[in-house]
């Protein structure tokens, strides 16, 4: 099957202007700038493949964020090939627009003081929708995030959970056949993080759709993607398997207990990470942790014990640190 | 055509959000009931030392203070909303979500908000204008109205164009406010004709921020005053700044980078 992503050596050059700090830095800054250059991506490639679901991994300011905006055609690429279901994103043609979808967590596009209902309505005159398949489309993601009810409330009296959901149903109307998602779940709780996750899968399944993803939150990840792509300083580090990274790069979890006894010795279990007050959180190595928990429950007097796995900054930091250490 | 139905949807969401604010029409009709008495008593001030001023009567200024009050209402409606929300967007990166969708992205962002309520000056300044053309004896025939009409729009044209370009410049400098502010009190000086002012200040309203196309063309058209090769200037003016802002939005565009990464 052909490709709908396809991308070859693709690169974004910013020109930072660059100065000391001080007072006498800002002034010579007005008459001669010196600019730095920062490769925000730097030559990657890969491709995607129609009805994928892809995590799009990297730390903060790794260049996810600007591949995705090369993407959706928001960013001009500084090199490189770039080819999105056939077309050339940056030239924005209509036609593309049209069958692409970009949900970012922290913003929302919905107007902030009518009802959802209203904001949907723009929607369909923007994508030209025929009334007859938007009501039902719309109605279909209503039912499916369970949001009747709160469909005719003015947006900002929803919750951040509701708005975020309802930014879904919005963005999904005209059925895109690709959705770039930036951090749709940030600042969920774990409930609404689920129903989002579902959604997303759901969409997936039902209409082929192919979803490009990048989140922070590593159930999300889990939950949705099989392949994972991590780039870090814009470089491609990984394309593979979930699976695989997780088992390759991810060889703790992060054990939480609520200690009595402050005094106790803790080295014998693990590694503690941090103490705060009476809680504890330790990194324990993935095979050992069942052994290691009901060690902690038997021999000392812990309470509220959690096992999480390790972040996935810190499993994106060890692929960092492992091909760094093989490229040396 | 879809221009068209896009812009009357945000119309008509303009609207529903302006009934969610009451208060702000009540705040706007006496505004515009200040605005109004300072204008008339500074009329009635002036024509007590003179009996007209650069070829305008008292009751041609008048009219002049009317097409002042209405198109100053048409921008506080609906230009300089959508362009303040423009520039907040281009320095906050977060034109995003228009420049994802399969519409004009000038058009869009020129059309997504309404002030309803700015419309009570359309409304007063229209009831000045008839009041001024009543004491003017109705000289108006069928081309005097249709010249003014054109003007009315040309003129709001013109000052769209001007905002846009100014707008754009944000694409590059980041911080333009301070320059949109500029706008507020040069427009202040459109309350007179342009004629009546010394001649490098006459060129500056008229062809750097075109406040004499916005008032006093529409004015002069009402009351005898606009000639034919007047009116085929504005009309080739409008399309050279409606094409240079395209131009400059265009290249904007191409600027923008979202301030996020």
């Amino acid at each position: 099957m052909p490709s709908v992503i396809s991308i070859s050596k693709l690169a974004k050059h910013y020109q930072v202007p660059e100065r000391e700090a001080g007072l006498k830095a800002a002034a010579k800054g007005l008459f001669k700038r010196t600019y730095k250059t920062v490769k925000a991506v730097d030559e990657i490639s890969f491709d995607i493949q129609p009805g994928e679901v892809v995590g799009f991994l990297g730390p903060n300011g790794a260049g996810k964020t600007t591949t995705l905006k090369m993407l959706s055609g928001l960013l001009h690429p500084t090199s490189g090939g770039l080819s999105v279901l056939g077309y050339e994103p940056a030239k924005r043609n209509h036609d593309y627009l049209r069958q692409i979808t970009l949900v970012m967590g922290n913003r929302n596009q919905l107007s902030w003081d009518l009802p959802a209902l209203d904001s949907f309505d723009l929607q369909r005159a923007i994508y030209s929708i025929p009334t007859d398949e938007f009501k039902r489309t719309r109605d279909e993601f209503v039912e499916l995030l369970e949001l009747r009810d709160l469909v005719q409330k003015p947006v900002r009296n929803l919750s951040l959970g509701e708005r975020m959901k309802m930014e879904f149903v919005g963005a999904l109307l005209h059925k895109p056949k690709i959705l770039f998602l930036d951090e749709p779940t940030l600042g969920l709780d774990v409930t609404m993080q689920k129903r989002i996750r579902s959604f997303v899968a759901e969409y997936n399944k039902r209409y082929g759709a192919t979803v490009l993803l990048t989140s922070h939150y590593m159930a999300d990840v889990e939950a949705l993607c099989r392949r994972v792509i991590v780039i870090h300083h814009g470089r491609l580090l990984f394309d593979g398997d979930l699976a695989a990274l997780v088992e390759k790069f991810s060889a703790f979890k992060t054990v939480g207990f609520t200690l009595d006894n402050p005094a106790a010795d803790l080295s014998q279990y693990g590694d503690v990470v941090s103490i705060d007050g009476s809680r504890v959180m330790m990194r324990v190595p993935k095979e050992k942790t069942s052994a290691v928990t009901s060690r902690l429950l038997t021999e000392l007097s812990v309470d509220d014990l959690t096992v999480e796995a390790a972040p996935i900054e810190d499993v994106i930091e060890s692929v960092f640190a492992v091909r760094k250490e093989a490229l040396e | 055509m879809q221009g068209f139905k896009l812009a009357f949807n945000y119309l008509r969401i303009g609207i529903m959000n302006e009934f969610q604010y009451r208060a702000n029409l009540y705040i706007q009709i006496l505004q515009t009931f200040i605005a109004l008495a300072t204008g008339l008593i500074g009329l009635n001030l002036v024509f007590n030392q003179v009996n007209e001023l650069g070829g305008w009567g008292k009751a041609d200024l008048l009219a002049v203070m009317g097409v002042f009050t209405i198109t100053g209402g048409i921008i506080r409606s609906a230009i300089q909303p959508n362009m303040e929300r423009l520039m907040d967007e281009i320095r906050e990166g977060t034109l995003d979500y228009i420049l994802t969708k399969p519409a004009d992205a000038q058009l869009l962002a020129s059309v997504r908000e309404y002030r309803l309520w700015q419309n009570t000056d359309v409304i007063i300044g229209t009831i000045v204008l008839i009041v001024a053309m009543s004491q003017l004896g109705w000289r108006v025939d069928f081309w005097s109205s249709l010249g003014f009409t054109s003007t009315l729009v040309m003129g709001a044209i013109m000052v769209y164009c001007f905002w846009l370009v100014i707008t754009s410049a944000a694409f590059w400098f980041v911080r333009v406010h301070e320059i949109a502010n500029l706008f507020e009190g040069l427009y202040a000086a459109g309350r007179w004709p342009v004629d009546i002012y010394p001649n490098w200040l006459r060129y500056g309203l008229t062809f750097l921020v075109p406040v004499a196309f916005a008032v006093t063309v529409p004015a002069s058209a009402l009351t005898g005053r606009l000639s034919l090769q007047s009116w085929l200037g504005a009309l080739a003016l409008t399309a050279v700044l409606a094409t240079i802002t395209r131009v400059i939005w265009r290249l904007g565009l191409r600027n923008y980078s979202g301030a996020s990464a």
